[in-house]
C-alpha cells in the first residue's frame, strides 16, 4: 500500500517543519560560543526527517500494514496499559500489577484457572520476592 | 597490546563456580525464551538487564551472552515443531527443520540445529578472539575526525541495510538521533528539550527507550492479533525409532562442508553492523542448496538445510561484538543491549576496552566459549523439555513479560517516570514498526547520538571550524565517501527492484 508512506512521509514533513520551526528553538536554549550549537544535531535532525518525508511523499514504497482492527486493538491495549500504570502510581506495583496481569489475560481471553492463578498471584508473588526480598529494591 | 597475564586472569576470572552459574543460568534463560514464540532472546535480554544491577560486571554480562547464545538455540525449536519460529534468524531453520519433524524425527532436527549451531558459534568467538584485540589497537590511532566519518559510514550502512526502504532508514536514525539529543548538551550544559520535566536532565533513559521499542511494542503488536482463542499445544510425531531421535556422527560430520560455509558466512556478516543473522542464515541456506547435488531435496527435510541456517544464524552472535569492542559501535540490537549493559556497570565501550578493561574483556570471552559448551550441555539435556515449552500459552506470556519490563524499567530508572517513557516509545515502537520503520536503526541511533554530537564538536575543534581542513584526515574522507557511495547504490539498488 503506497498511501501508508505518503501518510507517514507527510506526518514527518511536517513534523520535521513545526520541530525546526517552532518545538526547538522554543525549547532549545541557544549559546554564544562553542564548536556546535545546542540546536545544531537537533535541527539537523528535523531537516532530515523533513526532506526524507518529502521524498517518501513523492516517491513511496509499498508497504504492507495491519488493518484498522488491529490498530484498534493495539490501541485499546495501549491505552488499558496507561491505565495500569496511572493506577500502579497510586496503588503501587503489589495492587495493580496483579490487577493488569487478571485484566490482560481476561482479555486474552485465559479461563484455565490454573494458568490464571500463576500468572495473577504466583508470578506477582516471585517478582516481589525477587526485587523486594532477594535484591532488595523497591517496587514501583 | 594486551599482556598475557592479563588474558590469563581474564579467563581465570570465568572459572569461578558464581559465574560459570550464572553463564548457565543465561543460557537457560535463553533456550527457554527462544523456544516460547513471541518472547525472543533480544526481549529477554532488554528485560534482564535492570535485574542485573546487583551483580559485577562479569556475571551480568556473561549471563547476557548466555541469554543471547541460548535463544538462538531455542528459537530452532518452535520453528522445527510448528514451523514459527521462535526467533527471525530461526526462519531458514523452519524450511528444513519443520519437514523433517512431519517425517517423525522432530529430536532429530533440533539436534543437527543444536550442533550446528553451536559449531557456527564456536567459531566466530575464535574469530573475535583473534581478531577484536588487533582490531583495536587499530581504531585507537582513529582521532576524532574518524570517529565522527566512521559513524556517519555506520549511519549510511545501517539505514541502507536494515528495512525496506533506505528513506525510512534515514528517517529512523534522524528521529533517534533526535531523541538522543532530550538533556543536557556536552559543549555547554544547556538543558534541551526538556518539555518541563527535569527528570529527563541526564537524557532519556537507555533502559525505558530499548525496552519500550523492543518488548512491549512487540507485545502490543502480538496482542492486537489476537482472536481470543488460545493456541493449542504441538502435536509431536514419534516413529519410535530411536535413529530418528539422534544425530549419528557420520550424519554430523557429512556436514561439515555446510557448516564451515555457513560459520564463515556468518561471521563475515556478522562484523558489518545491520545485516543480521537472518540474512546470514538464508544466505548460507541458499549457498548450501547451490553446492548441493541434491538441491532438489532442500526444503523437505535435508539436514544441511539446517546445519547451514544455525551455523550462520549462530556465528553472527560473536562476530557481532568485532565491532562493538573494537570501535564502540553496535551492530545489532543485541550488541546495543550488551553496550548498554556495560555503561551501566560503568564500562565505557570502545577501543580503550582492551587498555583499560582487558581482564574483564577475556573474562566476557571465557564466558562465550563456556556458553558455546553450556549450550550444547543444557540443548542435549533440555530439548524434550523445551518441546512442551512451546506449547505455553501466550496469555501468561505476555502478561508475566510485561509486568517484568514494567519492574525492570523501575528499577532501571528509578521510578514510575522511567515506566512513562517507556510506555511512550512503545507507543512509537508500535507505530514504526507497523509502517516499516525500523526500530533497530533508531535504537542504534539513540545510542550512539551523544557520541556523535561529541565527535562532531572535537572534530570541529581540530578542524578549528574549516571543514576544509578534512583533507587533513584521509581516513574520515574515505569514510565519508564510502557513506556516499553506499547511499548511491542503496538508493539505485532500491530504484531498480522497484522497476
Amino acid at each position: 500500500m503506497q498511501n501508508a508512506d505518503r501518510i507517514t512521509g507527510g506526518f514527518f514533513l511536517v513534523f520535521g517543519i513545526v520541530l525546526y520551526l517552532a518545538v526547538i528553538p522554543n525549547n532549545v536554549s541557544d549559546m554564544e560560543g562553542g564548536w556546535i550549537l545546542p540546536t545544531t544535531i537537533p535541527n539537523a535532525s528535523a531537516l532530515i526527517m523533513a526532506l526524507c518525508g518529502g521524498v517518501l511523499v513523492v516517491k513511496p514504497t509499498v508497504q504492507d500494514i495491519h488493518s484498522p482492527t488491529e490498530f484498534m486493538r493495539a490501541g485499546f491495549f495501549f491505552a488499558l496499559l496507561c491505565l495500569g500504570l496511572w493506577a500502579m502510581s497510586y496503588v503501587g506495583f503489589v495492587y495493580a500489577g496483579p490487577a493488569i496481569a487478571l485484566v490482560l489475560m481476561g482479555l486474552i481471553g485465559e479461563r484455565r484457572p490454573v494458568w490464571i492463578v500463576t500468572s495473577v498471584v504466583l508470578l506477582p508473588a516471585a517478582i516481589w520476592f525477587l526485587v523486594a526480598v532477594i535484591l532488595e529494591r523497591s517496587l514501583p | 597490546m594486551v599482556e598475557f597475564s592479563t588474558i590469563l586472569a581474564g579467563f581465570g576470572d570465568v572459572f569461578t563456580l558464581w559465574n560459570l552459574a550464572f553463564v548457565l543460568f543465561g543460557v537457560v534463560v535463553g533456550q527457554f525464551v527462544g523456544a516460547v514464540p513471541g518472547i525472543g532472546p533480544v526481549m529477554a535480554m532488554a528485560i534482564a538487564i535492570p535485574f542485573t544491577f546487583g551483580l559485577d560486571t562479569l556475571p551480568a554480562i556473561a549471563f547476557l551472552v548466555g541469554v543471547s547464545k541460548g535463544g538462538l538455540v531455542g528459537g530452532a525449536v518452535p520453528a522445527v515443531l510448528m514451523n514459527t519460529p521462535g526467533t527471525p534468524d530461526a526462519a531458514a531453520t523452519a524450511m528444513d527443520g519443520y519437514p523433517l519433524a512431519r517425517q517423525g524425527k522432530p529430536l532429530k532436527a533440533t539436534k543437527m540445529a543444536l550442533f550446528s549451531s553451536v559449531t557456527g558459534d564456536t567459531f566466530s568467538d575464535i574469530v573475535l578472539i583473534t581478531v577484536s584485540a588487533p582490531l583495536a589497537i587499530l581504531a585507537l590511532r582513529m582521532g576524532p575526525v574518524e570517529v565522527f566519518g566512521l559513524m556517519i559510514f555506520a549511519f549510511a550502512i545501517l539505514s541502507g541495510l536494515i528495512g525496506n526502504s533506505l528513506m525510512k532508514g534515514v528517517i529512523a536514525a534522524a528521529f533517534g538521533l533526535l531523541c538522543s539529543m532530550v538533556g543536557a548538551d556536552p559543549e555547554n550544559n544547556t538543558p534541551r528539550l526538556l518539555f518541563g520535566y527535569w527528570q529527563n536532565y541526564d537524557g532519556l533513559p537507555l533502559a525505558s527507550v530499548a525496552i519500550g521499542m523492543l518488548a512491549i511494542s512487540e507485545i502490543l503488536r502480538r496482542l492486537s492479533q489476537i482472536t481470543g482463542k488460545m493456541q493449542s499445544a504441538v502435536e509431536v510425531i514419534d516413529t519410535g525409532n530411536p535413529d530418528d531421535r539422534r544425530v549419528t556422527w557420520a550424519e554430523y560430520w557429512s556436514c561439515r562442508y555446510t557448516m564451515a560455509r555457513g560459520a564463515v558466512i556468518g561471521t563475515i556478516l556478522g562484523a558489518l553492523p545491520g545485516i543480521g543473522s537472518t540474512a546470514a542464515a538464508f544466505m548460507s541456506y541458499a549457498s548450501a542448496k547451490g553446492a548441493s547435488k541434491e538441491p532438489e531435496t532442500f526444503g523437505k527435510g535435508n539436514l544441511h538445510g539446517i546445519a547451514a541456517a544455525e551455523s550462520a544464524n549462530s556465528a553472527v552472535v560473536g562476530a557481532n561484538l568485532i565491532p562493538l569492542l573494537t570501535l564502540g559501535i553496535p551492530g545489532s540490537v543485541g550488541a546495543a543491549l550488551i553496550i548498554s549493559a556495560l555503561m551501566i556497570h560503568g564500562v565505557q565501550p570502545g577501543p580503550l576496552l582492551f587498555e583499560n578493561q582487558g581482564r574483564l574483556i577475556y573474562g566476557l570471552f571465557g564466558a562465550m566459549i563456556m556458553a558455546n559448551l553450556m549450550n550444547l550441555w543444557i540443548g542435549q539435556l533440555g530439548l524434550r523439555f523445551w518441546i512442551k515449552v512451546v506449547s505455553a500459552p501466550e496469555s501468561i506470556i505476555f502478561s508475566s513479560a510485561l509486568l517484568l519490563c514494567i519492574v525492570g524499567v523501575s528499577m532501571a530508572t528509578g521510578g514510575i517516570f522511567g515506566v512513562a517513557i517507556m510506555l511512550i516509545f512503545a507507543g512509537l515502537g508500535y507505530l514504526m514498526t507497523s509502517f516499516g520503520y525500523s526500530v533497530v536503526i533508531f535504537i542504534i541511533a539513540f545510542f550512539l547520538g551523544p557520541r556523535f554530537e561529541m565527535s562532531l564538536s572535537q572534530s570541529l575543534a581540530l578542524m578549528n571550524g574549516d571543514w576544509t581542513r578534512i583533507t587533513n584526515y584521509p581516513v574520515a574522507l574515505v569514510l565519508m565517501a564510502l557513506a556516499g557511495c553506499s547511499v548511491f547504490w542503496f538508493s539505485t539498488s532500491a530504484r531498480r527492484s522497484q522497476t
